[in-house]
């Protein structure tokens, strides 16, 4: 009775097996000085030469501070949105208006980092923006929002606040589902007003969720997408916008320094590998395992 | 029940607050497509808002002309279809061993998928990996890597699960063999999943960037985004466009051209969005209650 389930499932482990467990093994490399001539398993042993020199430099010292700033910054101010979305939207009784403004929030998930990073840039443009041109109106001076550290970060993590809040609310709204509409009537013939309904029927019942999703959250600090600050980053803002991924294309894929950014990028996936096995394990002690 | 003047406060708050958290996903998009259909001068001036100033479709005869986006497009399109069809058909091959209670490795198999999603290689590995079965610069590069996402078969696993057993029992009866059974009665019940994955993967694609950008190494077979990101991230773009009148340019402003770009790619998007927007809320539901 599993011979056809062995048949259909044979190609898909020759998948994982050759794109993603045959990556694990490369990561060997980070052990050992690569050279394009030697291969992987020809090039010398070196140790932790790789590591050394990544946590004795500076410059790769600041990469991975930027990472897990603006990480945490995302999820600092990240994280409400959705809930607080999510809260609000459960509110409305025209379900017309809930459709339609549910329909809008949830489009930028679909756009790209490409197209919302041409968005913000023309945008925020210094000479020609929208943004620039009433700042320009109001203070006579244009400011270059892309160009200055804080604003830039404010625009980084604004604009993943724009992308990712709607989509992130469906989670909230899946969970406030569950709550026994009872309950509100209850707290309503109590006196209670809209605000003590929200504090004590709607948080309450969507509280698990939110640990949940913050725990979650937390497993993928050192992860900054690749795409969102590659799209917004520039030469100006080098110091507080490069970050692991960009630096591992732009160091170990074009500038062929394969050993050392393949060493950096093994130190941040432990790291997440760690943080999401804790994040898993407080989780299911609350009771809410996720797998 | 009649409004309380507090509840009534609330009310207005409340749709006054998401009214403009939908005004904030739509506006950028009115506004983008806006400058794309203005001539350069009010660009330049940064005078236009939410309508176009002196229409016209400069921008984009410039951009169909001279940029090579035409071919991009239709590159977009056979990496979309292409990919979503091996990677559907990928899935279910996945999914469906492992959603069956009978079938002897389902959980270690299971198990080896989730780890997928825990660690990888990172960047380095798995390009050697894909340079070393000589894929670069072909879309075998963007379809085989991508091929499952273990997420979505989770997803797909999760809802197989959930399929009344007395339907497959009363078709065993019947004597359908597990072939029949997985073409017959498991997938036309699970239509709708099927439908959310499909669009998750079609996105996915439709946006490729990263891998496009690493592997993908002639210009004749980029896709949107990266013409895209190359026309946004460009500081001379009016240089780099090849057969364009000098006339021709004091007309019109790299903005302009930026706009149409990004236009032309979302306006695909924005037309298959509405239809399959009931679908795409299930799947993400199912992938929330449990992962």
């Amino acid at each position: 009775m599993n011979l056809p389930l062995l048949i259909l499932f044979a190609p898909i482990a020759a998948f994982f097996i050759i794109f993603k467990y045959a990556p694990m093994a490369g990561l060997v490399i980070a052990f050992k000085n690569y050279t394009f001539y030697d291969g992987i398993w020809g090039s010398e042993w070196v140790g932790l030469h790789n590591f050394e020199q990544l946590f004795s430099n500076p410059q790769t010292l600041s990469i991975i501070r930027n990472t897990v700033l603006l990480s945490c910054l995302n999820i600092v101010f990240g994280f409400p949105f959705p809930i607080l979305l999510a809260i609000l939207l459960n509110e409305v009784r025209r379900q017309w208006f809930k459709r339609l403004v549910q329909t809008l929030v949830y489009l930028p998930h679909f756009l790209s980092w490409v197209i919302v990073g041409g968005m913000v840039v023309t945008i925020f443009s210094q000479e020609t923006g929208i943004v620039n041109h009433l700042v320009k109106a109001w203070l006579g001076e244009p400011y270059p929002f892309l160009y200055k550290d804080g604003s830039w970060i404010a625009i980084f993590v604004g604009s993943g606040i724009w992308k990712g809040a709607g989509w992130g609310a469906i989670v909230y709204l899946a969970a406030l589902t569950t709550i026994d509409p009872h309950l509100y009537e209850a707290a309503s013939l109590d006196g209670a007003s809209k605000w003590r309904q929200i504090w004590h029927v709607t948080l309450p019942g969507i509280s698990s969720t939110i640990v949940v999703m913050f725990i979650l959250t937390l497993g993928h600090v050192m992860e900054v997408g690749f795409d969102h600050v590659f799209m917004l980053q520039n030469s100006v803002v080098s110091g507080i916008s490069e970050v692991i991924s960009t630096y591992i294309y732009r160091v170990g894929l074009q500038g062929a320094q394969f050993s050392l950014t393949t060493a950096m990028g093994l130190f941040e996936s432990l790291i997440g590998l760690v943080l999401v096995l804790t994040a898993n394990r407080i989780a299911r002690r609350l009771g809410q395992s996720l797998w | 029940m009649k409004a309380t003047w507090g509840e009534k406060v609330f009310y207005s708050v409340n749709y006054l607050l998401l009214a403009l958290a939908a005004l904030s996903c739509l506006l950028p998009i009115v506004h983008v497509a806006a400058v794309s259909l203005s001539d350069s001068h009010s660009v330049m001036s940064a005078s236009v808002s939410l309508w176009p100033v002196g229409w016209t479709l400069e921008s984009y005869r410039t951009l169909i002309e001279g940029t090579g986006i035409v071919r991009a497009f239709k590159n977009n399109t056979v990496l979309t279809v292409v990919g979503v069809v091996l990677s559907m058909a990928a899935t279910v091959m996945a999914a469906y061993p492992l959603s069956r209670p009978y079938f002897y490795w389902r959980r270690k198999l299971t198990l080896a998928v989730v780890f997928t999603m825990l660690f990888g290689g990172g960047l380095i590995p798995t390009y050697l990996v894909i340079k070393s079965l000589g894929l670069i610069n072909s879309y075998g590069a963007i379809w085989l890597p991508g091929l499952v996402s273990a997420f979505n078969m989770l997803v797909l696993k999760t809802h197989f699960e959930g399929l009344p057993s007395e339907m497959e029992e009363a078709a065993r009866m019947d004597g359908c063999g597990e072939w029949r059974l997985l073409a017959q009665v498991v997938l036309p019940l699970s239509l709708p999943v099927l439908a959310a994955l499909t669009l998750f993967y079609a996105v996915g694609y439709w946006n490729a960037f990263m891998n496009v950008l690493i592997y993908i190494n002639s210009p004749e077979k980029h896709n949107m985004t990266v013409l895209v990101q190359q026309m946004v991230q460009s500081q001379s773009l009016l240089q780099e466009i090849n057969g364009i009148q000098q006339d021709d340019i004091k007309q019109m402003t790299p903005e302009g051209i930026k706009t149409a770009g990004i236009l032309v790619m979302i306006v695909p998007m924005l037309i298959v969005y509405p239809f399959l927007q009931k679908y795409f809320v299930k799947g993400v539901m199912i992938g929330a209650v449990k992962g």
